[in-house]
């Protein structure tokens, strides 16, 4: 499945050299967050551990199992946390 | 995704919380009412200084005295790796959290630990505090956040360089990170608006103010096994912090949540956890700590301050065509406002083109500042929804109609990247303006103001076990402290799933030892993604109760279904069995497998957002500049109200510690950084007489992730009372007031001043 990848401009800055937008292959987040740090060594740690992810607008915790619809629009955004 | 949305026999139901007898009768038991034997007292040694260099400390004479039997210092904890570690919205540095916990180079601010003691009787500790000789260097201090940013600024840290900023300055500052969230083309969007209005906006820094002060019971035995009794809103995160902080291992501590009185926030960090354990393993008895109101206020996080300039475009005919804002934080003695949520949630419930939104991270001589209610969202809301206020007047559209004009919808996208994909806030506009109080009359001296107010709400990590009886009762244990309500709404999603009589189950919170990984109350997560892991682990006890009872009547699984809490053959070929239910099955459990208990464990993903529209009347008296709430209608999208009588107490409850925000709650300090209002007489939280009845509509548009269309309900009706108050104070005396508190001595010089500024 094709996904497009998209980080905040702060993310980008600091782990993809200003890069914002990518096109990915994976069936599920997993296969994401590999590709990512293929591209970029290391960066698969930060994702797991920094992100919370949007995928066609729905926000989840970052988990291998989400699978990766075709055509879809994935977020990398700042965790969250409330009060 | 959801299977089930429909209507239901138990969720949406009002039965009498399980909570409700033994708070009433005083028999719950919170922090303070745990007692054991051979127990010791701790006290703890607070510096008077906003921010002064610790030179020495003389422990000597304390120690000495008849009774005390440990002296605790900073030193005395294992000093931690200076990194910031997790998510960078919530990034923690161990560094600063053992020095919150007890100072060590400085006191940064006044109430911060500095020593502790443990002994025999209260009278006893008292003593030898006074004993402990501090040698203190006096520093300049800075509280206020504009200063605190000013470059001949006091530093709280001499080599604090801002992350976030490229390239790093090369001087340090109190700017502990700058953070930036961008869409559009700024300049297009100025150049379409007719009308644009920049204003200047500051909030006030305000306690949680529960009514429980913080308190625990530490134990720490001989063979390095410890356990902590505490109140706060996760016992699991007491655990971890604590165990790193003590250099302890996670799986030698177990934590059990007492009763809580009350955190919105403020209880999901640690201050005397850390303090008793070490108490204890120096002294090998249980410590008890409690704090007192006095130390309460002074030591332990309030929200942010902020300071903020919003400024937004409009058209003639309604349309809001860009938005900017830059938004300061107080983070308080160590880094970690909630400036990153104030930045993302600001401009959130609009369809806007062009947005801008910048934050910092401040330190000062303050408290570290802790979650409150949607954390950072209102601190944005009262001066975004305060200019919106002002754009509707200046072009003379209704201020709800010019927010349903740019309302966001699915699709709309946000400026921290992803597009909206649930609704909701368009249909708390439209119960707003259809309410039959929204347009009526009001009298002289009187005003309506509009607000809304947006939280992500939460979702992640939770766990449930379930448990059938041999009388067929349910036990449903989660490791989510209850403050919402939870206890109850566990039990109606599970009477709702098993099929049977909500007076059957009964919930607890489990301690660490006793259920999986569950993480903090808190984020308006619980009832969306604890209700998961126990909808789930019932679901999964429904499918062993089959094979049970196939089991039972030597059929194949396949044959037997359930319906209205029992199992019964499905269909006449499958046999002529009489259903059974819960009891018969669980008298066969040892004949079928055995004990009837099931888990579940979820990373709770598809979480819907919370919005929130407001509005209220008041009545402002020209002679004092008091302000009165006539009337206050909330009106929240909550998704599907598993136990409404709790929901509306959500939003009742959120309303009015908004309208304490608005109208009265401050930190007052004297010249040298000391606080001069550390108690509820001279901190003024709203009390019942000086509110009306507080109006919840509940809208309930479900979430279709959650097994009954949960949405979380807890913290977003804080966002908008503090502007919706702005906005009617401005209908009412026509002065826009642009500061918190709106107190009494505010509204008489915006009176006096004659400063219609808009």
């Amino acid at each position: 499945m094709t996904a497009r990848v998209t980080f905040t401009a702060g993310f980008s800055r600091r782990y993809t050299g200003g890069r914002r937008e990518f096109e990915i292959e994976a069936k599920n987040l997993r296969g994401v967050i590999k590709a990512m740090d293929q591209l970029f060594p290391g960066l698969g740690e930060h994702l797991e551990e920094e992100t919370t992810v949007a995928i066609d607008g729905e926000i989840h915790e970052v988990g291998y199992f989400q699978p990766i619809p075709e055509g879809s629009e994935i977020f990398f955004i700042p965790k969250l946390e409330g009060g | 995704m959801n299977d089930v949305v429909g209507r239901f026999k138990w969720v949406g139901t009002r039965p009498i919380r399980p909570d409700g007898v033994p708070k009433v009768t005083g028999r719950a038991m919170y922090g303070a009412d745990l007692a054991m034997p051979g127990m010791l007292v701790g006290k703890i040694l607070r510096s008077p200084h906003a921010h002064a260099r610790i030179r020495s400390i003389d422990t000597s004479k304390a120690a000495a005295l008849p009774g005390v039997k440990a002296v605790l210092t900073a030193k005395d904890f294992p000093e931690q790796k200076f990194e910031y570690v997790g998510p960078e919205r919530v990034a923690v540095n161990f560094w600063h959290v053992t020095r919150n916990v007890m100072a060590r180079e400085k006191a940064l601010y006044e109430g911060h630990a500095v020593a502790a003691v443990a002994a025999i009787d209260a009278a006893t500790a008292e003593e030898a505090i006074a004993l402990i000789h501090v040698d203190y260097e006096v520093l300049p201090h800075v509280i206020d956040v504009d200063e605190a940013m000013q470059p001949d600024a006091p530093l709280v840290f001499e080599d604090m360089i801002t992350r976030g900023v490229e390239p790093a300055p090369t001087k340090p500052s109190n700017i502990s990170k700058r953070v930036e969230f961008k869409i559009g083309d700024m300049d297009a969007g100025w150049a379409e608006a007719d009308v644009i209005i920049e204003k200047e906006f500051k909030t006030a820094p305000v306690h949680q103010a529960y009514i429980e002060p913080h308190a625990t019971i530490a134990r720490v035995d001989a063979d390095g096994q410890g356990e902590i009794w505490a109140s706060s809103q996760g016992h699991f995160v007491v655990r971890s912090l604590t165990a790193q902080i003590c250099g302890m291992r996670v799986g030698d501590l177990r934590v059990t949540p007492a009763e809580i009185g009350g955190g919105f926030g403020g209880k999901t960090v640690v201050y005397l956890e850390p303090v008793a354990t070490m108490l204890s393993k120096m002294t090998g008895r249980p410590v008890k700590v409690v704090m007192n109101r006095d130390e309460v206020f002074k030591a332990t996080g309030p929200t942010s301050g902020g300071s903020m300039r919003v400024k937004m475009g409009v058209t003639k005919d309604g349309k809001i065509t860009a938005a900017e804002g830059v938004f300061k934080l107080q983070a308080g003695a160590f880094p970690g406002s909630p400036v990153m949520n104030c930045c993302m949630c600001s401009f959130a419930p609009y369809d806007i083109a062009n947005v801008h939104s910048v934050g910092y991270d401040v330190v000062c001589n303050r408290p570290k500042s802790a979650a409150y209610r949607a954390p950072g969202s209102p601190i944005s809301a009262f001066g975004v929804e305060s200019l919106i206020d002002m754009l509707a007047k200046k072009i003379g559209m209704d201020p709800a109609e010019l927010r349903l004009k740019n309302a966001a919808r699915i699709g709309t996208q946000t400026v921290y990247g992803p597009k909206h994909a649930h609704a909701g806030y368009v249909e708390t506009l439209e119960a707003i303006i259809n309410h039959p109080d929204y347009k009526k009359p009001l009298g002289p001296n009187q005003g309506r103001g509009v607000a809304s107010g947006y939280w992500f709400n939460g979702g992640g990590e939770s766990s449930a076990t379930v448990q059938i009886n041999a009388d067929g009762t349910v036990l449903v244990a989660t490791g989510s402290p209850d403050i919402g309500g939870s206890r109850a709404s566990m039990a109606l999603m599970a009477a709702e799933t098993f099929g049977v009589d909500y007076s059957q189950v009964r919930a607890i919170v489990a301690d660490t030892a006793s259920v999986g990984y569950t993480h903090v109350t808190g984020g308006s997560r619980v009832t969306f993604a604890t209700g998961m892991a126990v909808v789930n682990a019932c679901k999964g006890g429904i499918e062993d109760l089959r094979r049970r009872a196939a089991m039972i009547w030597d059929v194949d699984p396949e044959g037997v279904v359930w319906e209205d809490g029992q199992a019964k053959p499905a269909s006449s070929n499958v046999g002529d069995f009489k259903p059974m239910t819960l009891r018969e099955i669980a008298a066969k459990a040892a004949l079928t497998g055995g004990p009837l208990t099931y888990a579940a464990s979820v990373n709770a993903g598809g979480m819907a957002p919370g919005f929130s529209t407001q509005f209220c009347d008041v009545e402002v008296d020209p002679e004092t500049g008091k302000v009165t709430i006539l009337r206050f209608v909330a009106a929240q999208d909550v998704g599907t109200a598993i136990h409404p009588s709790y929901v509306e107490g959500q939003i009742q409850g959120g309303v009015v510690q908004g309208i304490g925000w608005a109208l009265n709650e401050e930190y007052i300090y004297d010249a040298k950084g000391r606080l001069d209002n550390a108690g509820f007489l001279d901190y003024r939280c709203p009390v019942a007489s000086d509110l009306p009845m507080i109006e919840p509509i509940l809208v309930e548009v479900p979430n279709p992730a959650h097994p009954y269309g949960a949405k979380g309900v807890g913290e977003v009706n804080i966002c908008p009372p503090m502007a919706a108050i702005a906005n009617a104070i401005d209908s009412a005396i026509h002065r826009r007031l642009t500061e918190l508190p709106m107190s009494p001595p505010k509204v008489r010089a915006a009176l006096d001043a004659g400063a219609a500024a808009d």
